[in-house]
């Protein structure tokens, strides 16, 4: 019997009941299938306002499984989760970069996110249990400045690394109620601006507050809030709802995960 | 638990803030800031008590830090049992997922700043071992200047000198070497012409955070690396590689 609620407390509904009612709340749970799982975040890219954005990623299955031949594709949404552009990459370095311009994204000057996915064809040197994840490096570069770095901060979508086509996602889960409180561990004080990016890793509609007021973010979109206070706590129905920080004082900026 | 740290040197200055509550739970906690330092094979304990800007923070400014010291928080208790051999899990308030942490910056006289949110988790404090991490994932070659920052924190009040290596992974062969010590914000300098996707940055005996810094035209970026086994939950494979790379330097 008590093995039996174990297992129900562990599906998808029984840690939305326990999330919802917060007990023993699950902020995330990685997926186990019968195949290698190629894991991505949902990295935020900006355009907008002078920005250009750099990623640096790593060819994983080269450097760790010695597979030659793989390939990446990334994906790019709009902030409002429509489908920009797919680029596929396959002659990759150890270490590789993309820069994503206005000019990179068809004169588009915003902000949105997107995704990275590794995928190989040999499967003799992969066991089904493999999830691999590319969570680096994202660097932020307004008005052709230095480039500030941060890695990867929202664990997103997920798909076979023998590009079935399928990507799947709610890695980050969710609670049927906004009773769920992150302050983030940062006095922000003494700064010009600051600006919190926010991106839905979720199949479903996120509500949250910060400051007295109220957002919804549908699956997938992206958002830009700016703050005033100095302390800062979202309150909302995900469990890892972890923004992007801008802080800006003087010309100078700095990027950092929460 | 979680110890934080910062770096003094002439090259940028920095400041910590290490906040009172945990992110999940944000209510001022009554725990008191403490800073330990290794002295002839000792730790010294001190308690840090006028860096407290609000309930919620201690705000520990440039004069405050040195490369050697480690920064916790403890009820005051710790001064009774406190240890000076060895440094233990003294409270389990920091373990918080996510991760308890606290905001390190980096700054220039001139203006530019760059910071992290940072921890350095007791579970590696007890560990020895080796970091490997790719250079030109993350450093700049646009930049005028390229650093690594290597923090370490060993379980034991031992100064220790030991190796970090640039390795060219291709080539088999050592790029650079530097001598760091043990319980100390090291920094190295790392030549542009050596960010290349082939090399990457080993240690031969201590674990450590290496965390990279660019500088150019007074604008800073700082940022942490991962360790191998957050691309793959494959440990064998993580094993395998560093032991290639380990033999580059054996």
């Amino acid at each position: 019997m008590k093995s039996l609620i174990k297992k129900l407390a562990n599906t998808n509904i029984g840690i939305l009941l326990r999330n919802s009612l917060n007990f023993k709340p699950e902020s995330s749970k990685s997926s186990e299938k019968d195949y290698p799982i190629s894991v991505s975040d949902a990295f935020p890219w900006r355009t907008d306002n002078g920005y250009k954005t750099k990623f640096k990623y790593s060819d994983i299955l080269n450097l760790f499984y010695k597979i030659k031949k793989s390939w990446v594709e990334f994906h790019f949404y709009s902030k409002n989760n429509e489908l920009i552009k797919i680029e596929k990459v396959n002659d990759l370095n150890l270490s590789n970069e993309l820069e994503i311009s206005s000019k990179y994204l068809n004169n588009l000057e915003d902000y949105g996110t997107f995704y990275i996915y590794h995928f190989s064809e040999n499967t003799k040197d992969l066991n089904n249990k493999d999830i691999i994840s590319n969570r680096c490096y994202l660097g932020y570069s307004q008005n052709n400045n230095l480039y500030s770095f941060a890695h990867g901060n929202t664990l997103g979508k997920f798909t076979s690394i023998y590009s079935n086509k399928t990507f799947l996602t709610d890695i980050v889960k969710t609670s049927l109620f906004q009773n769920h409180t992150y302050t983030i561990q940062k006095y922000f004080d003494g700064f010009d601006k600051n600006e919190l990016f926010f991106t839905n890793p979720t199949s479903k509609t996120i509500k949250f507050s910060i400051e007295n007021k109220n957002y919804e973010l549908k699956p997938n979109y992206s958002l830009l809030v700016e703050i005033k206070n100095s302390i800062i706590s979202i309150k909302s129905n995900c469990l890892f709802f972890r923004p992007t920080i801008f802080s800006y004082k003087n010309k100078y900026l700095d990027v950092h995960h929460s | 638990m979680n110890f934080f740290y910062g770096i003094s040197n002439d090259l940028f200055k920095s400041e910590i803030q290490i906040p009172l509550f945990q992110n999940r739970n944000f209510k001022k906690s009554n725990l008191k800031l403490f800073k330990s330092y290794p002295k002839n094979n000792k730790w010294i304990l001190q308690e840090i008590s006028s860096k407290k800007i609000n309930d919620y923070f201690y705000i520990l400014k440039n004069e405050d830090i040195l490369s050697n010291e480690i920064f916790f928080l403890a009820d005051e208790t710790i001064l009774n049992e406190f240890d000076d051999k060895k440094l233990k899990n003294f409270n389990n308030f920091t373990d918080t997922s996510p991760a308890f942490r606290a905001n390190f910056k980096i700054y220039l006289n001139q203006g530019g700043f760059s910071s992290y949110q940072s921890e350095y988790p007791y579970s590696m404090v007890t560990k020895k071992g080796t970091i490997l991490s790719s250079i030109s994932s993350i450093a700049n070659s646009d930049a005028d200047k390229n650093y690594v920052l290597i923090k370490n924190i060993f379980e034991e009040p031992i100064e220790e000198n030991f190796k970090a290596y640039l390795v060219n992974y291709k080539t088999k062969s050592i790029e650079e070497q530097f001598e760091i010590k043990t319980n100390y914000t090291n920094c190295i300098e790392i030549k542009n012409k050596l960010i290349k996707p082939e090399i990457f940055l080993v240690t031969d005996r201590y674990l450590g955070i290496p965390m990279y810094v660019s500088i150019k035209n007074n604008f800073l970026s700082f940022e942490h690396t991962h360790p191998p086994h957050s691309y793959t939950n494959n440990f064998e494979k993580v094993t395998n590689l560093k032991k290639e790379i380990n033999e580059i330097i054996n």
